[in-house]
């Protein structure tokens, strides 16, 4: 199995009563800092910082379908681009101000998850990892083909962009957002009963768990969460065009940074985030080899650490305290 | 929106039915790796355009004819896929489906990209003599290729057909897809007879790559709609199902077309992926049901 285990049930409770209420408040406060440290942040710094951050609330999403539920999703792309699209729209057309524009994307992106469930939640996982796959290619050769969304060339935000600093804030709103809707989910019952779908959908429907709810109840919350990264995307390049939304490489770097990281796992997103972006500005001059290398990576991490960096660093430390003792 | 004539019309159907069959063993190769190993080979498509790279180059440098070299294709890229089962799906067996799909995902990241260093994102085709001359059949005008393409994917898949149903492989074949612990038991090498599918499965792939780079062009990132058209064929035709998969082929062939003259030609592809879609919302097990 890819998945990781549970997180060890030894733990007494109350320390991860303690554990989850710390990260409660610690890292809104965090953020905070962030939020007003960045104002001295070079525009590199915050360049960074803002795809880090679209990045990480793309990969939570991914982390909640595949890492908890188990729905291998390669259709990240159509969340992003329908999110980028629909912050152009909302914003050129119905003069939406930013702050509902945003949400609005992400609506946008929930419907359209709505709508493909029936077909891609039918059968198990492989059915929907190759449909959302075709979803995502069958609406970048849409938009490339149908001249009423601009075609291949796109369109182009009616307003200015705000500037790198407003942005930066935005992405820290979004990823404080992503946090909270990604804790709630994982910390919650509903994580109960999207893992026990994940292991055994018969067994859980047995039991009562109305499995295909539960399962669209975590599509429809990720794709919000995709279509809001995407807005950003979108908002920040001030025109959005298939290729650039609609591209396999959403997919292919969101899907690494959750399976390098670790599947499945409460920090995996954000140390994979960290990982793939860093090797990422490495190789920032070589985009072909930089991916040719991601991809081995992740051949490995697949073969030799399926828990990724995280549950790595985690069985070393288990391992070393044993040792201790 | 005026109405192409009936030539045309003749034409574009003549060359969808004709192009199904080169899709039809594609999308074989895709279906006997997902019915024995139960692999989802993403990296199918890139399988495909690596075929494609390996006749331009065959043709270019040595003369080799396109349709000649096509048994050397497959051979080679048989070979070159044996230790890639060996190295990389073996080792993960047992671990559930999405391991291996994963690791044949970075697979075709990883071929994707070397092929875009090596050779750019140049749009290229293999041009073989005949490739461009006409064939004609009362008002039906079709490229002579796709005839050739036609019949030598038709042969093909009945060959894949012969050794399935009637060789002692075809044989330990059958029984690891039915049930791999009973086969292993009675003495059959389940993990030899994987191997040997899934470089069956990547000739198969690598024999339509050439046929279609010779109809048509290639670029480094073309495999990604071949694997998508190849998995609605075979989820129409139902997994495992040769015939069927020869038959929804064909369908698919005929509905892009249809498709391309109704709605432009941008839109070929797309109606392969609506189909699709469609396919799995409303008959996952397939129009043809699946029989192995």
């Amino acid at each position: 199995m890819l998945y990781a285990e549970y997180e060890p049930t030894s733990d007494p409770e109350v320390a991860e009563m303690i554990r989850r209420n710390v990260s409660k408040i610690v890292v809104p406060t965090l953020l905070m800092a962030l939020a007003i440290a960045s104002q001295g942040f070079s525009d590199y710094a915050l360049e960074i910082g803002f795809r880090l951050m679209v990045m990480i609330t793309l990969a939570e999403a991914w982390n909640l379908l595949a890492g908890y539920g188990g729905l291998v999703s390669l259709g990240t792309a159509s969340f992003v681009g329908i999110g980028a699209y629909a912050l152009t729209g909302l914003v050129n057309n119905a003069h939406l101000p930013l702050y509902l524009a945003i949400p609005g994307a992400g609506l946008a992106a929930a419907m359209l998850a709505l709508l493909v469930s029936r077909a891609v939640f039918r059968l198990r996982g492989l059915y929907f990892t190759v449909g959302t796959l075709a979803l995502a290619e069958a609406l970048r050769m849409f938009m490339v083909n149908y001249d009423g969304f601009g075609g291949a060339s796109g369109l182009f935000l009616s307003q200015d962009p705000p500037g790198l600093y407003a942005l930066f804030c935005i992405a820290i709103g979004l990823m404080a957002v992503t946090t909270l809707v990604i804790t709630i989910a994982t910390a919650s019952r509903f994580s109960i009963l999207l893992r026990a779908v994940r292991d055994d959908e018969d067994a859980a429907a047995q039991i009562g768990v109305k499995a295909f709810r539960i399962k669209l109840v975590a599509f429809v919350l990720a794709s919000f969460l995709m279509g809001m990264a995407g807005a950003l995307q979108g908002l920040k390049v001030g025109t959005v065009e298939p290729y650039g939304m609609f591209g396999i490489q959403w997919t292919v770097s969101v899907l690494s940074i959750v399976i390098i990281g670790g599947q499945g796992l409460r920090l995996g997103p954000v140390a994979g985030a960290f990982f793939v972006i860093a090797l990422g500005e490495v190789l920032a001059d070589y985009p072909a080899l930089h991916l040719a290398i991601t991809g081995v990576i992740l051949i490995v991490v697949i073969r030799f650490a399926p828990k990724g960096l995280v549950g790595l660093a985690r069985d070393i430390a288990a391992r070393n305290k044993g040792e201790a003792k | 929106m005026s109405l192409p004539n009936v030539e045309v019309i003749a034409g574009s159907l003549a060359s969808g039915l004709l192009l199904g069959g080169s899709l039809s063993l594609i999308a074989l190769g895709l279906s006997i790796s997902l019915g024995v190993m139960r692999l989802v080979n993403l990296a199918h498509g890139e399988l495909l355009v690596c075929g494609a790279y390996l006749s331009y180059f065959l043709l270019s440098y040595l003369g080799l004819d396109p349709i000649l070299g096509l048994p050397l294709v497959g051979a080679l890229v048989a070979l070159v896929a044996l230790p890639f089962h060996r190295l990389l799906i073996a080792p993960l067996a047992g671990k559930g489906m999405e391991a291996p799909m994963m690791t044949m995902f970075g697979v075709s990241i990883i071929l994707q990209n070397l092929l875009l260093l090596a050779f750019s994102a140049d749009t290229r085709n293999i041009e073989a003599s005949y490739a461009t001359q006409p064939l004609i059949l009362g008002p039906v005008v079709v490229p002579k290729i796709y005839l050739i393409g036609f019949v030598v994917s038709v042969v093909l898949v009945w060959c894949v057909h012969l050794l399935v149903t009637c060789t002692a492989f075809g044989r330990e074949l059958r029984a690891s897809s039915a049930d791999p612990g009973a086969a292993a038991t009675l003495g059959v090498d389940v993990r030899r007879v994987h191997a040997l599918t899934f470089s069956m499965g990547a000739a198969c792939a690598a024999m339509g790559g050439v046929l279609i780079g010779t109809a048509f062009s290639f670029t480094p990132s073309t495999g990604a709609t071949y694997l998508l058209i190849s998995f609605a064929i075979v989820v129409l035709g139902g997994v495992g199902n040769i015939f069927g998969t020869l038959v929804a082929g064909v369908a698919m062939g005929v509905l892009q077309s249809i498709g391309a003259v109704v709605l432009g030609d941008g839109y070929r592809d797309l109606v392969g992926l609506v189909l699709f879609l469609l396919a799995l919302a409303l008959r996952p097990a397939g129009i043809v049901s699946a029989r192995a």
